[in-house]
């Protein structure tokens, strides 16, 4: 498909039917990183179903733009957001955590389409996406390669080196977002190891910046339809978000980063979900 | 490697500030637009082989091989490794080649580390003929490889030849013991065996270029010696070493006597001091055969 769906109304639902799917996959497994996986919803949604160019009948098109969630653990999102584009069956979702599964707790580019590279051990998707955005660019492609990375995740050192990289090469062709929701395993993020504020970090290292309220549907298409924001440098957009954003309890609570879901909780969140949809649907 | 850029245009060079000391300078004068240099940060150089090779591209990467396998080796596993990414990694100054350096600067575990990652085949050659053979073959192998080579000056024992992965070759003849050497100590291993036969020893010298996927055939017929001494500048444990004597034990039960640099913290000096220290100049791998002749005679 190309570059799809302009009204926010609509992505908005979409965005709806992806948390829908992902506590499908938690109530498969009874478990599920839904924290992070909530929080970058609406940014995953964006770009799957509006910025990037990408086919889920022919998902190795060389041209196509290029997703790395390097917050591997958010994984939920992303498999929602394929199964939403069509690139497997929803039965699929009702597979998640059994033995030999294909959607493992993290990406892997071994089992299903879409997946572009193995994340989750943090810190290396943006160095894998200057390599992409080099030789796509080395090819005479237009592609873009998008990475969501999340606030903690900025500890790890090699995001640094990549950053550096990025600048360096002048990869315009490579947007991150970092899904800023505050919270890691350990407490606030700007207490455990404080990368705040952002922008200023990755301006630094030679990147053009943009903060967003990454729950603002049109604030996201609007910072996403301005890439690159300046030529010959990589682009940033620090999307504000609430962890366990779209299920009231989880919202801004630590302990639904790896959520195990107590007596009747996902029949509250999935309530809640229907709720929202139901607005889209009407 | 300006000869398989020629060739192949799929073929791009990636540096840590280590591609021009790596003898690319020639692909780096006729491709410039192929050569991308990232500066000291091998992770994301691994990182960003991994990206290139989604894209259908073919990097190589050379630095030296402390910092290819542990300092990276996460990404190496992960990228490389599972994602069976089209790369070709070199780990050049292996062993001790930087004796002069200290540890920091050693890879006397990269074997030990890169057999860990499935699927990644390890190749030592044994001489420059070798090394140039053994080049094409790993540009021509459809997924990722590890190369390891030891900076010191091989002495020319190999034939001019098409490399096979997976194959080694009998050097030198002999009834009496096997030694199996790879990468640089074969030259060593070759010149004990000569000292050997004076001495009415008739060692077999048994070149193993190919560590992982090793030989297995070629193996078996060394066990019928009865008694194996492998030879690497690399630790004992971990290593060439150890890869043959599980092979043994699963296929040809035969004593293997390792020679190698102990587990522990190597010291430092220049390089023939510490060949001759840890046992691997021919006096010394001599001396282990002549030792290890001593031991009562396995039956297979």
């Amino acid at each position: 498909m190309e570059t799809g769906i302009a009204d926010i109304c609509q992505l908005e639902h979409k965005a709806a039917l992806c948390r829908q799917k992902i506590l499908r996959m938690c109530r498969a497994h009874n478990a599920g990183h839904l924290g992070g996986a909530f929080s970058c919803a609406d940014i995953v949604t964006a770009l799957y179903f509006h910025t990037m160019r990408h086919d889920p009948i022919n998902p190795a098109m060389p041209d196509r733009d290029r997703f790395l969630l390097s917050a591997g653990h958010k994984s939920l999102v992303q498999y929602a957001a394929l199964c939403e584009s069509g690139y497997f069956p929803e039965e699929l979702l009702d597979t998640y955590g059994c033995l030999h599964c294909k959607m493992p707790g993290h990406p892997d580019k071994r089992k299903i389409p879409g997946i572009e590279a193995n994340t989750g051990a943090l810190g290396h998707g943006l160095a894998i996406a200057c390599g992409m955005a080099l030789g796509v660019r080395s090819m005479g492609y237009g592609s873009r390669i998008f990475v969501v990375m999340g606030d903690g995740e900025l500890a790890e050192g090699m995001n640094w080196e990549a950053a550096a990289a990025a600048a360096h090469h002048k990869l315009d062709n490579i947007c991150v977002v970092v899904d800023n929701n505050h919270l890691q395993i350990s407490g606030a993020v700007e207490e455990v190891m404080s990368f705040q504020p952002v922008a200023e970090h990755f301006a630094g290292f030679g990147w053009v910046t943009r903060e967003i309220d990454g729950h603002d549907m049109s604030r996201i298409v609007g910072a996403l339809d301005a890439l690159p924001f300046e030529k010959g440098k990589p682009s940033l957009i620090v999307a504000q978000t609430t962890k366990g954003k779209g299920y009231s309890k989880a919202e801004n609570v630590g302990a639904y980063h790896f959520w195990l879901p107590a007596e009747g909780e996902l029949d509250k969140a999935e309530e809640e979900n229907r709720e929202v949809l139901k607005r889209y649907e009407s | 490697m300006a000869a398989a850029g020629e060739k192949d245009s799929r073929i791009v060079l990636l540096s840590a500030d280590s591609g021009p000391n790596s003898g690319f300078g020639e692909f780096i004068s006729r491709f410039p637009g192929r050569y991308y240099e990232f500066g000291i940060m091998e992770e994301c150089v691994i990182g960003a082989a991994c990206g290139f090779a989604t894209t259908g591209l073919i990097p190589v990467f050379c630095a030296p091989a402390p910092f290819v396998t542990g300092h990276a080796y996460e990404a190496f596993r992960i990228s490389i490794g599972y994602m069976q990414a089209n790369v070709k990694l070199i780990g050049r100054n292996a062993g001790f080649s930087y004796s002069d350096l200290g540890p920091t600067h050693y890879a006397l575990d990269d074997i030990g580390l890169v057999r860990l990652i499935p699927d990644v085949p390890i190749l030592a050659p044994q001489d420059g003929n070798e090394m140039k053979n053994a080049f094409r073959a790993m540009m021509d192998y459809e997924g990722p490889v590890y190369m390891r080579v030891c900076n010191a000056g091989m002495s020319e024992i190999c034939e001019d030849k098409p490399f096979v992965i997976g194959k080694g070759t009998v050097l030198f003849e002999g009834k009496d013991i096997a030694i199996l050497s790879t990468g640089n100590t074969t030259a060593a291993a070759i010149h004990a065996a000569k000292k050997l036969r004076e001495h009415g020893v008739k060692a077999m010298v048994v070149g193993m270029p190919t560590i992982w996927p090793l030989d297995i055939d070629l193996l078996k017929q060394a066990a019928k010696t009865e008694r194996i001494i492998t030879v690497e500048e690399h630790f004992t444990s971990g290593g060439f070493g150890s890869i043959v004597a599980e092979a043994c034990a699963e296929h040809c039960p035969v004593p293997v006597t390792r020679i190698g640099v102990p587990n522990g913290y190597a010291t430092s000096g220049a390089y023939e001091e510490m060949v001759a220290y840890y046992g691997l100049d021919s006096s010394g791998i001599a001396k282990t055969v002549q030792q290890t002749m001593k031991n009562k005679r396995a039956t297979c």
